[in-house]
């Protein structure tokens, strides 16, 4: 499968983000060698075969609803942040 | 709506709610779910913001929440259900995704009956964490992580609902099952449950549904109510023209009763669901399906049946916004008590704008309830006395007497002891005073029986029983 400019450009739109015309080449070229490379799954006849969600074959896992302390703490979150007002985190306006 | 309007087009509703459950902790993290009054970003876990290397893990108590929410919408609990990941940009998610149940989800087919009796197809529901919230401001908006993965159970109904009051009917209704069943806080304006109403329109000859549009967040049932009516008129006007409705997100607000175009919706693929390779799946068993199942008490639709021809139905949809209440009134009518007077005390209470408080305060006991109309019955209390105990045994300071101390120490209780009233009664015909009366009344009018009773209550303090005092006075003045 060819990946398009269309396909970059709707990529970049559904994350937020704008690129260079030379990042679209490179991502252009990336992503088919990826799409080509896992395109060696469908020589595979995966008739009659489940979809795989987890490798490990466990299931039921699950916690008791117990408050735990947390490691890292509110001060630790907004020092990640750009810029925070009043201990929330300042973003671009979005709506 | 007009009836001309209404025959032209047929509207087809179905509506999306998000109930936010009442556990102690967030679906996939172990810090304190319940954020109220707290300050921003205090109830956060890594896990929430995705740092890198946390994993999610799942809350047991919400999938026994979301079994019990289930039986409250009589649905099919499916045994085996699954996460997966839905992606999308947007800084109240700092994962860049959503973990939510999308092909396997926990609940199945059910239904919810309107208090008309129709009954709401309920499509599925599944379980999936909240987003954060966000504060637009002029130049920038501010991010508060607090809510980001409280448990949410969406719950899609199928397209079965056909007018703007029935969509608030289903809502309502939908609410009261997630209250009765102890799910949900259930607190409307505070976002605890949100319905997202989506709206087409088409001829009544038309097989096909038309392009529909989705109204995002509504959070009380009037607003759903007008935005429907608000759908209906523009997407009318745009049919009428000859143009096409635009499947969109849009918004409503409740100051300019309006609708508007928020942004078009994201072709399904867009989101990028994948499986969360993070949660195992869940493979319940029957007996713990059925043990949180059982869990869930009456529900409205019960008490309709229980206490049909005994409460009249205007009154009863007023108290069935009461749990805690009904299932009081339930109790008194097992053991057969005056069940009607009792519910329309508080009937009358709930109406009083001054008296809506009371309910924040302990409710009554059946017991104290069952006393309450038996002094009544008995005529021990008269119809204001009795309403003004009702309303002093909220008061926590009086909460644990019965009603016949209280109705002592606020000196209520009417005198009904005839010989002691008729001692009060031959003190009043001896007294000169009302000798014109009596005379009167003798020779035939009887309207003056009123004054004399009067005289016999001043002279009880307001203790005596009019009824008995009325018959005591006719048969000594025959």
């Amino acid at each position: 499968m060819e990946i398009t400019d269309k396909d970059i450009n709707h990529l970049a739109d559904l994350s937020n983000t704008s690129l260079s015309s030379e990042e679209k080449e490179a991502l252009k070229q990336d992503l088919g060698n990826i799409l080509k490379y896992i395109g060696k799954l469908d020589e595979l006849n995966t008739d009659g075969v489940e979809p795989t969600y987890q490798v490990f074959e466990m299931e039921n896992v699950w916690r008791n609803d117990e408050i735990a302390a947390q490691d890292a703490n509110r001060e630790e979150l907004l020092n990640l942040t750009k810029e925070e007002i009043e201990n929330q985190i300042k973003v671009p306006k979005v709506l | 709506m007009t009836e001309e309007k209404n025959q032209k087009y047929q509207i087809t509703i179905g509506i999306e709610c998000h109930v936010q459950l009442n556990t102690k902790t967030k679906l996939f993290s172990e810090v304190d779910n319940d954020a109220r009054g707290k300050e921003p970003n205090s109830c956060v876990s890594p896990v929430d913001y995705a740092l890198p290397g946390m994993l999610p893990r799942l809350n047991g108590e919400a999938v026994k929440t979301a079994i019990r929410a289930g039986a409250a919408m009589r649905a099919k609990i499916n045994p085996m259900s699954r996460f997966d990941r839905k992606h999308y940009f947007y800084p109240d998610s700092p994962k860049g995704y959503q973990i939510t149940q999308f092909y396997h989800p926990i609940i199945g087919e059910g239904s919810i009956i309107l208090p008309s009796g129709k009954k709401i197809r309920i499509e599925h529901a599944h379980l999936e964490g909240d987003a954060g919230k966000l504060s637009h401001f002029d130049t920038y908006s501010l991010v508060d992580l607090n809510r980001v993965d409280t448990p949410l159970l969406e719950i899609v109904s199928m397209p079965d609902i056909s007018s703007a009051e029935e969509a608030r009917d289903y809502c309502k209704e939908l609410w009261r099952s997630m209250i009765y069943a102890n799910v949900t806080n259930g607190d409307l304006y505070n976002g605890n449950m949100r319905f997202d109403v989506n709206i087409s329109l088409k001829k009544p000859e038309d097989k096909k549904l038309g392009t529909r549009a989705e109204i995002k967040n509504l959070n009380s049932f009037r607003s759903i109510e007008r935005a429907v009516l608000y759908e209906y008129e523009r997407q009318s006007k745009i049919l009428d023209s000859g143009e096409k409705v635009v499947q969109e997100t849009r918004g409503w607000s409740d100051a300019t009763g309006k609708t508007t175009s928020q942004r078009s919706k994201e072709e399904a693929q867009d989101y990028r669901y994948m499986p969360e390779p993070d949660l195992p799946p869940l493979n319940l068993a029957k007996d713990f399906i059925d043990a949180e199942y059982s869990k869930c008490p009456k529900l409205p639709n019960d008490y309709r049946t229980e206490f049909k021809d005994i409460i009249p139905s205007d009154t009863l949809e007023i108290l069935l916004d009461y749990p805690e209440l009904v299932k009081v009134l339930s109790e008194i009518n097992v053991a057969n008590k005056p069940i009607g007077y009792i519910s329309n005390l508080f009937a009358s209470v709930l109406l009083a704008e001054e008296n809506q408080s009371l309910l924040n305060d302990q409710l009554p006991t059946s017991a104290q309830l069952t006393e309450l109309a038996e002094m009544k019955e008995k005529k021990e209390l008269s119809s204001t006395s009795a309403k003004e105990v009702f309303v002093k045994l909220f008061e926590p300071k009086h909460a644990s007497k019965s009603p016949r101390e209280l109705a002592k120490e606020l000196n209520l209780i009417q005198e009904n002891d005839t010989g002691a009233l008729e001692k009060i009664v031959d003190d009043v015909l001896a007294n000169p005073a009302t000798k014109k009366a009596q005379e009167d009344y003798k020779a035939g009018q009887e309207k003056v029986l009123g004054f004399l009773v009067g005289q016999v209550m001043k002279e009880s303090k307001g203790k005596a029983n009019p009824g008995a005092v009325s018959e005591i006075l006719k048969n000594k003045l025959k």
